[in-house]
């Protein structure tokens, strides 16, 4: 596989594709199940054809093949769009992979308002929906690397997890290969700051680092915590953050409610932490337009601009 | 066993299975799916007792045939089933059908209840499973067939048609849906006022599946297309079609929708014994 360094940016599609067919080369028990994604499966199809399956268009046996599947021991990685990956089959992901708490993968890419699609194309309460099945694990990646480490960690996990890819083809490595750990459960620290937490995941970590910096240079001590595993929650980590810096702003491309921002807010409220002041930057009750992702993050108030704006209000 | 020892076998397991399901709900104070548990009772006798490759002493065995009950509101049946032939006690799952924490539940759930191959219960659901199944023991190359059984109600849902789409595609020749094939629904009978579903058997061929009719009450037609399963070297899915009737053997619940589930007094279990006697005398001195 190649190497790669801090602030390449790469095809992720084909590298879902590289990190399956290494998993599979070490793995009998790895499948790639897709439903006429094959494009991002990159060379499965041909290397492992007899553990590549194709449903055509058509989620809901995507997902119940996927189950079969995993119920005779095998670990199949279900790749696709995430909006349909997780709506379309959203019993199956629940009833036949949940509830019979199988190892299946879901990975869904183009989450979140990538595309220019519109809403039918939107992944936007998937972190909602999937959070809701009891068991699911859910994991939204900021990074290439974080990516290829996630799929590989979860060849051996146990039970069933959704992972989220952002971003409309390409990712940038925000994080150094060589350094940055994927360890499930466990948000990353990737800004030090004293006076605000930024919670943020997938495409909007970027972001967020940058924001964090930008705000340095005016002198605002901002943290930023990549809480790259939604489910389970760092919860120890939400509970440091908001009584060390007492500000909490949680940010990303996703409905402000169900997502990251709920999960947070439900942590402090049970732990009966009070924050000294809660935003959430994401996507309220409506269904978005088109355009590009970063015309829509401007229109709902979602980009850096924005949220360095809503950090220095916040703190005034 | 010749053929016909078979029959009187399986014919008397199927009197014994009807009766316990009438017994358990009798016993047990909520609904029970009787008119669907009663028309597919042959085609699972036939499975359990016959037809599949199943070991009550070794439930992990790989080479075992697999089985998945997709039309789930059906549980009870199976567990009577697989009672029949000791894998789970009849008394238990009497005394314990439907209580919390019981393994016995309307729908099956593998968790709970180890030696049933899957959860299942909403409906559609069980041929992706079952195709998930098939596609890992031809991948592996082993020599066991998996059965779905599905009810013909439960073929509105469209993830069935996707399902025979891809079976067929993939060539899935170890690969069987048993549908039973009552007629009914849980509110209305099928091809009449709502859903059409005839030409039922040509949806199944016109699909790729290669497609057998059974009237699903004769036990010789149903050992003689398991006989033709077992010995089918094909690459196409087979789909058995079982024509019944819900309720059957009840006469009060036969083709009555309010017998899609319901729960029995004293007198109504007594007069559904006794019809069932009757029955089994009359099959018995054929």
């Amino acid at each position: 596989m190649n190497s790669y360094k801090l602030n390449d940016t790469v095809n992720t599609r084909a590298l879902i594709g590289d990190t399956l067919c290494k998993l599979a080369d070490k793995n009998p028990d790895i499948w790639a199940v897709t439903s006429d994604c094959g494009g991002c499966i990159g060379n499965f199809a041909q290397k492992y054809a007899d553990r590549y399956v194709d449903t055509g268009i058509a989620e809901q046996n995507a997902a119940g093949i996927s189950a079969g599947l995993a119920l005779s021991g095998a670990v199949p990685y279900i790749v696709g769009m995430a909006t349909f990956v997780t709506m379309r089959a959203f019993e199956q992901n629940r009833s036949a992979i949940g509830y019979q708490n199988l190892n299946v993968r879901i990975v869904g890419y183009v989450a979140g308002m990538t595309t220019g699609g519109g809403s039918t194309h939107y992944a936007i309460e998937d972190v909602s929906l999937l959070r809701s099945i009891a068991g699911m694990s859910v994991i939204s990646v900021s990074d290439p690397g974080l990516m290829m480490q996630a799929l590989e960690y979860l060849a051996d996990h146990k039970g069933p997890c959704y992972v989220r890819i952002g971003g409309n083809g390409t990712n940038t490595f925000i994080y150094d290969p060589e350094t940055v750990k994927f360890q499930y459960g466990k948000g990353i620290l990737a800004r030090e700051g004293s006076e605000l937490t930024i919670f943020a995941h997938g495409v909007m970590v970027k972001r967020a680092m940058a924001a964090a910096d930008a705000l340095k240079a005016q002198g605002v001590s901002v943290r930023v915590v990549d809480m790259f595993t939604i489910k389970p929650l760092d919860t120890e980590l939400v509970i440091r953050c908001a009584k060390e810096t007492g500000h909490i702003l949680v940010w990303e491309d996703h409905y402000v409610q169900g997502g990251l921002a709920t999960a947070i807010a439900d942590a402090l409220t049970d732990a009966g932490v009070t924050p000294k002041s809660f935003t959430r930057v994401g996507i309220p009750e409506s269904y978005p337009g088109f355009g590009t992702d970063q015309q829509l993050y401007e229109k709902y108030g979602m980009d850096e601009n924005s949220v360095v704006k809503k950090i220095l209000e916040t703190l005034r | 066993m010749t053929r016909q020892e078979n029959i009187a076998r399986l014919t008397d397991l199927a009197y014994e299975q009807r009766v316990r399901l009438v017994k358990l709900s009798g016993a047990y104070s909520g609904n029970v799916h009787l008119g669907g548990d009663l028309s597919m009772t042959d085609a699972l006798v036939a499975l359990y007792h016959y037809g599949m490759k199943v070991d009550p002493k070794d439930i992990s065995m790989p080479t075992r045939d697999r089985f998945v009950l997709s039309k789930g509101h059906g549980a009870v049946c199976m567990y009577i089933a697989m009672s029949l032939s000791g894998f789970f006690d009849y008394d238990e799952i009497v005394r314990t059908y439907g209580a919390v924490d019981s393994a016995f539940g309307m729908h099956p759930c593998k968790i709970r209840l180890p030696g049933v191959e899957c959860s299942s219960g909403s409906l559609g659901q069980g041929l992706p499973m079952a195709i998930g199944m098939a596609l890992m023991a031809k991948q592996k190359k082993e020599g066991h067939r998996v059965y779905c059984m599905i009810g013909d109600g439960e073929s509105c849902e469209g993830a069935v048609w996707e399902a025979a789409m891809f079976a067929s595609s993939y060539k899935l020749g170890n690969l069987v849906a048993v549908v039973d094939r009552n007629h009914q629904m849980m509110s209305s009978f099928t091809d009449d006022r709502y859903m059409h579903m005839e030409p039922y058997a040509e949806k199944w061929r016109a699909f790729g599946w290669e497609t057998i009719e059974v009237d699903g009450h004769d036990m010789g037609q149903l050992i003689d297309a398991l006989d033709y399963i077992n010995a089918s070297k094909g690459d196409k899915p087979i789909a058995l079609i079982c024509d019944t009737i819900k309720g059957k053997g009840v006469p009060f619940m036969e083709r009555q929708v309010k017998w899609h589930s319901g729960s029995l007094n004293d007198e109504q279990v007594a007069e559904a014994l006794s019809a069932l006697a009757q029955a089994n005398e009359r099959s018995s001195a054929k």
